[in-house]
């Protein structure tokens, strides 16, 4: 086994660590900025752990698949975020309605969750608990970050995050779906973040304001 | 070749409609396109009576099932184009929200909903899903008030969210599918699925928490209690012919991906757990949604209301299975699509010469605008599932399947449920329609394009009470078919 291979090894066995830490500081991070910067570091170690998967399994599609994550999620969208919250002016504030602390302590309990939950699937799928661990605490992160933060954009980075996870399910479980059926659901993905910077827009030009919980007019 | 005809029409149709900034050109160009398709898709469903099935490469199918959603949808379309075209005349011009983008946007949404009722591929029926979110959020949005790009947001997030569940569910399924030694091109095609379904199952689990996570994701879509929330929303702030094609199609089709997997579900792990699962979603969409019928004060966030009743209804047939239980469910899909269109019509017009959609600001117009009010009082009584009535024959069947099998706790359920929106809709209209009109209508005859929406649509309602027509009735059988 060269070099790359102990790599590979590696990188599928204990890259995990660093899903759960990029999570842990999503929770703390009060500045969009921040947590766009976060996302993105946590969508290279996903890169890192697809390309692996690549070279173990010698499954060409996959590599074009990490290349994929790596063109959108690492660069295109957070560049997005950045170019949106420049135009927008908006205040960088995440407006967390939960303190850090508690943002922190949920978020833990949460990866609790996730190896208490997968305990029982990952043997049987061959997959070690930590990286189901990761993949699901990403998928529950994901929803708490889209309840607990009130900005539009905030929102939007909780559903990606939402969305690595179960990205990375799918790539631990079954080394992903076929080629052109990934290659939809980016494209998927995609244009529904390009309709989520519209809808970002029209919000703040009608509402002057991107704060969600404001939205409350239509009730019942 | 055949099939992809439907698909390639709407899309080129959307570039096509794009390039005239005339509205009127526009709206014709629509309406011809919209003919066109319709012709494609009664194609489709012929050939597929003929033939049993279309296969088109590894993505596309049609069969039983799908050609009966496929027949709905080119009645709705049909209508709300029709409608659509004297509707746009009280349409501003903006920068996005002029006819043309309208009409683009309706196109590409029919796009990804005809795409959903013909792929054969699971992971390709999630992407056009996703689609249909996408395509309609615009619409929904398109009168950028505030509270339609509200509704737009929660419509958008929601539904990304529930579906990002679906894909969720579409892997685990994929997982167990290739865990059971199936090739991976093809463990997400339903057909090869259904012929291993047994082999899958011996590993209930994996099965099991795919059903789950698919019947909330698209469940949220159809609009099932507690994933709902959009969609009264979406319904009350979307121009009305959108509304008509959110409330009469869109759920139909998600109604349709949930139908697809309960199937590969119940052939692998026995019907008793996706059954199950269905009649509790069916029973507290039905109740809830029930009760809040009661208290609302806008005409459009009724029929809203409405539509996750009766969602819930067909969720319940559907739970129910058996003969009649399936039937009642298909047969209700369409019913309640047509008597839906009709309702959102009527609000339309309502709203457009009274200037309110709150209901009390509405008074009289049994006076004011007799046309409107016929066409309301119509589609309340189907909607209530009153006898002359097609509702009636389809919520009958699905209420004796139940006497059937005993469940005498739905039974119950079903009855007071439906006696109580039965109450709610009669207080609503009989405020709406009797009394002083407290204000002038001008003008408030139907122009042909709603007389013949509506016409068709109150006739097709009294027509199917009374029988089913003999071809409709053999496609039913077919869809039911694909399902047993």
């Amino acid at each position: 086994m060269g070099l790359v291979g102990i790599a590979t090894e590696k990188i599928l066995s204990s890259f995990s660590v660093f899903l759960f830490l990029s999570i842990l500081l999503l929770a703390v991070a009060r500045r969009i900025s921040t947590s766009v910067l976060l996302f993105s570091l946590q969508s290279a170690v996903i890169t890192a752990e697809v390309l692996a998967t690549a070279y173990q399994e010698k499954l060409a599609g996959v590599y074009v698949v990490g290349l994929l994550v790596f063109a959108i999620k690492v660069v295109a969208i957070p560049r997005a975020f950045f170019l949106l919250t420049k135009r927008l002016k908006t205040v960088r504030d995440v407006k967390a309605s939960t303190t850090p602390t508690q943002s922190v302590f949920i978020t833990v309990a949460m990866i609790y969750l996730s190896y208490a939950a997968v305990h029982s699937y990952g043997q049987a799928v061959h997959v070690p608990d930590d990286a189901l661990a990761a993949a699901v605490s990403l998928i529950l992160t994901g929803a708490f970050l889209m309840v607990s933060r009130k900005k539009a954009l905030m929102q939007v980075l909780g559903l990606l995050v939402l969305e690595n996870g179960i990205f990375l399910a799918a790539l631990l479980t079954t080394f992903g779906m076929p080629l052109v059926i990934e290659i939809g659901i980016f494209f998927d993905i995609l244009m529904g973040l390009l309709l989520m910077g519209i809808f970002t827009f029209r919000i703040s030009d009608t509402f002057e304001h991107l704060d969600v919980s404001k939205l409350r007019k239509l009730r019942g | 070749m055949l099939l992809l005809l439907p698909i390639a029409i709407p899309v080129l149709g959307a570039g096509l409609i794009l390039c005239f900034r005339n509205p009127r050109v526009a709206t014709r160009a629509a309406l011809l396109l919209g003919a066109l398709e319709i012709g494609a898709l009664g194609a489709v469903v012929w050939q597929v009576h003929v033939r049993s099935e279309l296969q088109q490469g590894r993505y596309l199918r049609a069969d039983g099932l799908s050609s009966f959603f496929l027949m709905g949808i080119a009645f709705i379309s049909g209508l709300v184009l029709v409608y659509a075209s004297g509707y746009l005349r009280h349409m501003g011009e903006g920068r996005f929200s002029s006819p043309r983008w309208f009409y683009a946007l309706v196109f590409l949404f029919l796009f990804t909903m005809i795409s959903v009722c013909l792929s054969a591929n699971l992971g390709f029926l999630w992407i056009m899903m996703e689609g249909t979110t996408l395509a309609s959020a615009l619409l929904v949005g398109f009168y950028n008030t505030e509270g339609a790009v509200e509704a737009g947001w929660k419509y958008l997030v929601v539904c990304t969210v529930g579906i990002a569940f679906a894909l969720f569910g579409t892997i685990v399924l994929y997982l167990a599918a290739v865990k059971a030694g199936m090739s991976p091109a093809a463990a997400l095609d339903w057909v090869s699925l259904m012929d291993a379904a047994p082999r899958i199952g011996l590993d209930p689990h994996l099965v099991k928490l795919a059903f789950v996570f698919v019947i909330v994701g698209y469940g949220t879509k159809v609009g099932f209690v507690p994933m709902h929330s959009w969609l009264p929303d979406a319904h009350a702030e979307a121009p009305t012919p959108i509304s008509a094609l959110l409330s009469a199609v869109l759920l139909n089709c998600a109604m349709y991906a949930v139908m697809r997997y309960d199937a590969i579900v119940s052939r692998a792990v026995g019907p008793a757990f996706p059954h199950t699962l269905l009649l509790i979603f069916g029973v507290v969409s039905m109740v809830v949604a029930g009760l809040l019928i009661l208290v609302q004060r806008n005409l459009k966030r009724l029929m809203a209301y409405s539509s996750i009743e009766h969602m819930g209804i067909i969720a319940i047939g559907l739970g129910l299975g058996g003969p009649l239980g399936l039937f009642g469910a298909l047969l209700h899909a369409f019913n309640h699509s047509v008597a839906k269109s009709l309702l959102f019509f009527s609000a339309g017009n309502v709203r457009h010469h009274v200037g309110t959609l709150r209901m009390d600001g509405i008074q009289g117009i049994s006076r004011t605008m007799p046309q409107t009010s016929a066409a309301l009082l119509v589609g309340g009584l189907a909607i209530v599932g009153l006898p002359p009535f097609s509702l009636f024959i389809s919520e009958f069947a699905i209420l004796s399947e139940a006497f059937t099998q005993a469940r005498y706790f739905v039974v119950i359920l079903f009855l007071v449920i439906l006696s109580v929106v039965f109450g709610g809709f009669a207080f609503h209209f009989f405020r709406m329609l009797c009394g002083e009109p407290d204000r002038h209508v001008e003008n408030s005859r139907l122009i042909p394009s709603e007389y013949i929406a509506m016409g068709i649509a109150g006739l097709s309602l009294l027509f199917f009470g009374a029988r089913i027509p003999y071809l409709f009735g053999l496609l039913l059988h077919e869809a039911m078919a694909v399902l047993q």
